[in-house]
């Protein structure tokens, strides 16, 4: 841990934040659209029964629809930066940044998705403009049936 | 999409993945934040992104994580199983410009439970400016053909 970090950043490391989602066709065919993929295993069940699925399966990465919170906007920070990151640095440009993303099974429609968010860490650098920090974000998303459907762990970069 | 799915017996160490060109609009970085509720102002304000000191609008970067994860699932087909991308954003990607997405295997991994590739993966612009590189796991079933 970075003991230079005010102590009010400090006590939010390790904070989790738990929230449930139910998972709908349209969700899958509205995100598959939003990343450009026109694989029809995303929106046809004609055809995806024909797949070794034999249902509708959601594109890999479909868990970042319940990465942000859904709160009201006036519970946003002022540029509308998500709130997981809303930590109170004197940096908050956000910028860059890198994500590793595991995936242990495909969303369906009907899942009951349960996110669990936890800040695990912010580290300062100094920058060649100035300090930066580095936000890193670890978010499971599980299913109904208990079992892990993938994993992210998110590191967003905020500067001055 | 997937018609020549790679098997595991033809797969080695510097195989390149076919090019994936993808050119997002501003609709486009307008649809993927409102799927992912992501209200950052520089995803959808040309004026917020310049007092920010960008040109323009932002691609997310976590719809260019989908991008590399579509430069696999492209690849190996419907069948196959992307386990893990990791990737890192270097450089701001503007609505309206070529993402250029290539990749290729950099090990082979053949244990007794699964068969796994690892591939290098890059997004550039059309000028090879890198935007994100990363690494992504594809896992491929004991027969050879993907999960």
């Amino acid at each position: 841990m970075d003991t230079s970090l005010p102590e009010d950043v400090i006590a939010m490391i390790g904070v989790e934040k738990v929230r449930q989602y139910d998972v709908t066709r349209r969700d899958i065919k509205r995100f598959a659209q939003a990343i450009g993929e026109a694989n029809p295993i995303h929106f046809d069940e004609d055809h995806a029964k024909s797949t070794r699925y034999g249902t509708i399966v959601a594109p890999p990465l479909f868990c970042q629809i319940f990465t942000f919170e859904d709160v009201p906007p006036n519970r946003l920070p002022k540029d509308g930066s998500p709130i997981e990151i809303d930590v109170p640095l004197s940096a908050q440009r956000t910028v860059g940044g890198g994500s590793s993303y595991e995936i242990f099974q495909r969303v369906r429609a009907g899942d009951r998705i349960t996110a669990k968010s936890t800040l695990k860490d912010v580290v300062s650098k100094e920058g060649r403009s100035g300090r930066l920090y580095f936000i890193v974000v670890e978010t499971e998303f599980s299913s109904h049936t208990n079992q892990l459907v993938a994993k992210e762990t998110a590191t967003y970069i905020k500067r001055v | 999409m997937g018609q020549d799915q790679p098997r595991w017996e033809n797969m080695s160490v510097t195989t390149e993945i076919p090019e994936l060109v993808v050119c997002p609009d501003h609709t486009q970085v307008f649809m993927f934040s409102a799927i992912t509720w992501n209200r950052h102002h520089i995803h959808y304000s040309k004026e917020a992104a310049i007092s920010e000191g960008l040109p323009d609008i932002v691609v997310q970067r976590a719809l260019i994580g989908n991008f590399l994860a579509r430069l696999i699932t492209n690849w190996v087909g419907d069948s196959a199983e992307l386990r893990r991308l990791a990737w890192k954003v270097t450089r701001s990607a503007l609505p309206g410009n070529d993402i250029v997405c290539r990749g290729r295997i950099k090990e082979t991994i053949d244990s007794e439970d699964e068969k796994c590739l690892v591939c290098e993966v890059t997004a550039s612009t059309r000028n090879d400016e890198l935007i994100a590189s990363g690494e992504a796991v594809v896992v491929f079933n004991e027969n050879g053909t993907p999960r």
